[in-house]
């Protein structure tokens, strides 16, 4: 098979999976250490040390901070989802009362500012290899703080105004004068990369700036044309956005003494926006400090710098003083990097007794104005052949820009619209074949048998029995009786549906973790991170694996993040990666400072580090009675050999595969169209589970955030005028306490063979299954009426719509 | 500008203010009280829900003027003697916070939905009544079992109060 990772990676690189193992291989430290742990807090549901602070009004988000003399920022927002910038006039803002500063993208130029250098394409060993269309590296579209050229969607910003209050530099921000010139736009996703679209960059004319081929065409091309049945659909997983609670705020401040910045902003990861601001800035990292402390939600959406991060910083050095931006939630709507907006196109190649022979996918990645990030398009890449066993396809993987406000990683990035794609295949052939919908994906599942499974694509599933989750989501749902509730609900004038859906995802993310642990004189061990949780609870589940590793109580270990000057290196949160980094690199630390731990005692004891054992948070001499306790150990030696304190990088490529199963129930009222969903059922295979509480919680927000991509949240735009329709919560549909029910979840572990701990990833697991399960469920709810399929968000509209089409049509 | 006094979990604290400044801007930039959050300025989320005399209300859609003479409770104002209000507690063992930033309004919402039921509640009534306040990293369950588990030791606590 021509697999893309021959064309991608060097051959040196050889999946870890796929490596042969000598016979004799020593255990690592760090493995040896889990094969020993006793594992007292590690899977227990341990309610979170963080919570203390956020019950009491005590978090520290982002405008929670304030500085002596500070100033505060409005930004002037592109009316037009596209249009030239003949020249701004900052003459009347700067005469209106408080404000001091205005800045345009002609500051930036002559300042010498630089554009935020994104990378964008991914680029761990594993990743899909996106190229644009001649192989070369793709032109992303550079993103500077301000453009000077034009304003390539609704709510570009243009200017920033800076006032001595909020409502001043509001004021101001309406009185900077642009003289705009509007031009043709492209929002639709298919429409942008048809011939004669817009151009949105002169450099890329057609705006398709990623057309990559991947997996085996001649081998897909053959088996389609053996195959008995080809089943063809179109999917347009549509534009959605995070909105997290807390809209982004950021406060710069400069002092000319140390010449060094100091940033307040909450995010996906101090480390990365100390980096990339400070080349934006032109400055030396060392000389920009940044303090991420508690984060109201990311999902994805903070991961990226914004553009106001690093115009606060700008401006706080123009003026001498501290400059404070806090979007409003319009703000968010409009500029939050938002999320999906994949279309794609699928054929399955299928034998008369249901096998899956091939599969080919066209997907169409919606990018916006530029690229920020293309994880969605490549994450989704990896996985169009899902759960399945399908041995050959054909993926062309393209993104394209448009007038819309940029994409970027959201909860499960590009995962829930492969899985829609695939899954939704499923129902769609069951259904034109006659085969059981069930049955169908049980005959095509990949077996345990088969793991390490290298997909068509060349993904290496690492672990997982698929079918084992797929009977117990069948099981604990009850769907051997669904008859019964269906009838009953008939006799409400109520429709019964139900969904099902299989799902494997990857986690990958940013390779590299550092981990600093040290034992402190007062009793407590500090560890120091770089991932930076918005509600994951890495204070707990991180404390929870170093206890254990230490074997000390876990309240006694006190996870730090969020601070550069303390975290120096880290990747952030994101794709699922923290738990699995954090946990091997601590592991990593902890064999580490058992090992200097041994040194130290042995010295004290008078032996060799071989004779030392450790029990219970005690360094023991065998065969005595001799004990030295590890805090006691790092008090007596902190004189001679300094802090017992470790520091351990470490880089991890290989992705890991979570997966699961997800069913839903739906009751849809026969006149108005009213979609309730009355059952909702999953089964997570997350590899080892550090605190199933925390676990839990992932996954019920998880799928909240697929239920509600695909019962009501839309970004919506007006296709005549290119504006965004929907500004606020009053016209974007939200999972709410009323329209959610209460949750089914079970955890599957089965132990990834990828790292010491064993794990793969919670949370995003919620929502790569819901899309599809939720309409699957809508469909068949719908069934008597023709229905066979409905475009996402099923809202009632669109439900009633669906139900008079097949009226007529039947 | 005017100046007014509001009794802020049980301090008067009287301030000159613009007359557009909103009670939420009143108690977290004036007073520094920031365990009051803005998600919306619409009145959509709750995450800035506060007692104002007693009732649970969204402070971003009142003036700080037309709360002059009155009482307000804050989250840093629910907990007493540095015991934990029965519903801050619930919300810490079922886990019913993720990122923490609706957690405020939720609790401040549900410390009054509880006490103008009695504590009689059932998950459909909390539902319902919960729908003003929006939270985006728990999908609910864990809040509702949460605002149930204070429900119920509310009733438990009345029961003997009322023996």
């Amino acid at each position: 098979m021509n697999s893309p990772l021959k064309t991608a990676a060097p051959d040196a690189i050889v999946h870890p999976l796929k490596q042969q193992k000598p016979e004799s291989a020593e255990l690592s430290p760090e493995m040896k250490l889990v094969q020993e742990a006793l594992f007292k807090h590690v899977g227990k549901p341990i309610p979170r040390k963080e919570d203390g602070r956020l019950i009491t009004g005590k978090g520290r988000f982002s405008d929670d901070f304030s500085l002596p003399g500070q100033t505060y920022a409005a930004i002037v927002r592109s009316p037009y989802p596209h249009a030239r910038i003949n020249g701004i006039d900052k003459t009347e803002a700067l005469a209106s009362p408080g404000v001091l500063l205005v800045l345009t993208g002609e500051d930036i130029l002559a300042d010498g500012i630089r554009d935020i250098p994104h990378n964008p394409v991914p680029s761990t060993n594993f990743d899909m290899k996106l190229r644009a269309k001649d192989g070369s590296h793709a032109f992303t579209g550079p993103h500077f703080l301000l453009p000077s050229d034009k304003a390539r969607h609704v709510g570009e910003a243009v200017a920033i105004v800076v006032a001595e209050t909020a409502a001043q530099a509001a004021d101001g921000a309406e009185k900077v004068m642009v003289d705009w010139e509007e031009l043709p736009f492209v929002t639709d996703t298919a429409k942008a990369a048809e011939p004669g679209a817009p151009t949105i960059w002169d450099e890329v004319p057609d705006n398709v700036f990623i057309d990559t081929t991947f997996g085996d065409v001649e081998g897909t091309n053959a088996a389609f044309a053996a195959a008995d049945h080809v089943v063809k659909a179109e999917f347009h997983v549509h534009r959605v956005t995070g909105v997290t609670m807390e809209p982004r705020a950021s406060l710069g401040s400069y002092d000319p003494e140390t010449k060094r910045y100091t940033l307040y902003a909450g995010s996906g990861g101090a480390v990365r926006q100390k980096n990339e601001l400070s080349k934006v800035l032109g400055i030396e990292p060392k000389d920009l400090r940044v303090l991420s402390f508690d984060v109201g939600g990311n999902f994805g959406t903070r991961n990226r710098v914004y553009v106001e991060f690093g115009l606060v910083l700008w401006a706080s050095a123009k003026i001498g003083r501290p400059v404070k931006f806090t979007a409003t939630r319009s703000e968010s709507f409009l500029t939050d990097y938002q999320g999906r907006d994949l279309v794609s196109k699928v054929e399955l190649a299928i034998r008369k007794d249901g096998k899956f022979l091939a599969m080919r996918s066209d997907n169409l990645s919606n990018v916006g104005g530029r690229a920020v990030s293309l994880s969605p398009l490549s994450k989704g890449s990896g996985l169009i052949t899902g759960s399945y066993d399908i041995p050959y396809a054909t993926l062309r993987a393209r993104a394209v820009f448009s007038n819309t406000m940029c994409t970027q990683a959201y909860r499960s990035s590009g995962r829930p619209e492969v899985t829609f794609a695939i899954e939704r295949m499923c129902e769609l052939a069951a259904d034109q074949l006659g085969f059981d919908k069930l049955e169908l994906r049980r005959m095509n599942l990949i077996p345990p048998s088969a793991m390490p499974y290298t997909n068509a694509v060349g993904s290496v599933y690492d672990s997982g029995e698929y079918e084992k989750n797929m009977d117990r989501a069948l099981e604990i749902s009850e769907w051997a009786t669904f008859d019964a509730r269906k009838v009953e609900a008939a006799r409400r004038g109520k429709l019964l549906g139900r969904g099902f859906a299989n799902y494997v995802e990857s986690s990958i993310g940013t390779p590299k973790e550092r981990a600093e642990i040290e034992i402190k004189e007062d009793g407590n061990i500090e560890v120091i991170i770089g991932t930076q949780p918005s509600g994951q609870g890495h204070e707990t589940s991180f404390a929870q694996v170093v206890a254990d590793m230490l074997q000390v109580p876990v309240e006694k270990v006190w996870i730090v993040l969020g601070d550069t000057d303390i975290v120096s290196v880290g990747g952030g949160s994101h794709s699922g990666r923290s738990m699995r980094h954090a946990g091997t690199v601590m592991a990593m630390a902890s064999a580490d400072l058992l090992a200097e731990g041994r040194k130290r005692s042995a010295e004290l004891l008078g032996s060799t580090p071989d004779q030392i054992d450790f029990e219970g948070g005690v360094f023991k001499l065998r065969n005595s009675n001799q004990t030295i306790d590890i805090f006691e150990l790092g008090r007596r030696t902190r004189a001679s050999h300094g802090p017992l304190r470790v520091i351990r990088d470490n880089e991890m490529h290989t992705p890991v595969f979570p997966n699961g199963a997800a069913i839903c129930e739906v009751e849809i009222d026969r006149d108005t169209g009213h979609v309730q969903i009355v059952r909702y059922t999953t089964i997570d295979d997350v590899g080892r589970c550090i605190n199933p509480l925390i676990v839990h919680g992932q996954t019920h927000g998880g799928i909240a955030q697929g239920v509600g991509q695909a019962m009501w949240e839309l970004c919506a735009i007006d296709p005549v005028s290119g504006q965004p329709l929907a500004g606020s919560l009053m016209d974007y549909g939200m999972p709410r306490s009323d329209n959610m029910p209460s949750f089914n979840c079970e955890i599957a572990e089965v132990f990834s063979p990828t790292n010491p701990l064993g794990i793969k990833a919670g949370g995003e697991g919620g929502t790569t299954p819901a899309l599809a399960t939720v309409v699957n469920a809508v469909v068949d709810a719908l069934s008597e009426f023709g229905v066979k399929d409905i475009q996402m968000p099923v809202t009632p509209a669109n439900v009633w719509r669906a139900m008079n089409n097949g009226r007529k049509a039947s | 500008m005017s100046r007014i006094t509001i009794t802020v979990n049980g301090t008067p604290q009287t301030r000159d203010v613009e007359d557009r400044t909103l009670l939420v801007q009143f108690i977290r930039e004036h007073l520094g009280l920031t365990g009051t959050h803005v998600g919306c300025d619409t009145t959509q989320c709750g995450a800035c829900t506060i007692h104002l005399d007693g009732k649970a209300v969204k402070s971003c859609t009142v003036l700080a003027v037309a709360a002059d003479g009155s009482q307000v409770t804050t989250i840093e104002g629910l907990a007493e003697g540095g015991k934990l209000h029965d519903v801050q507690q619930a919300f810490h063992e079922h886990h019913g916070l993720q990122c923490g930033y609706c957690t405020p309004g939720m609790i401040m919402a549900s410390v009054d939905m509880i006490r103008r039921h009695d504590g009689m509640l059932d998950e459909h009534t909390v539902r319902h009544e919960l729908e003003g306040n929006i939270c985006r990293c728990t999908g609910y369950h864990n809040i509702v079992k949460a605002v149930l588990d204070a429900a119920e030791k509310h009733r438990a606590a009345h029961a003997v109060a009322a023996e």
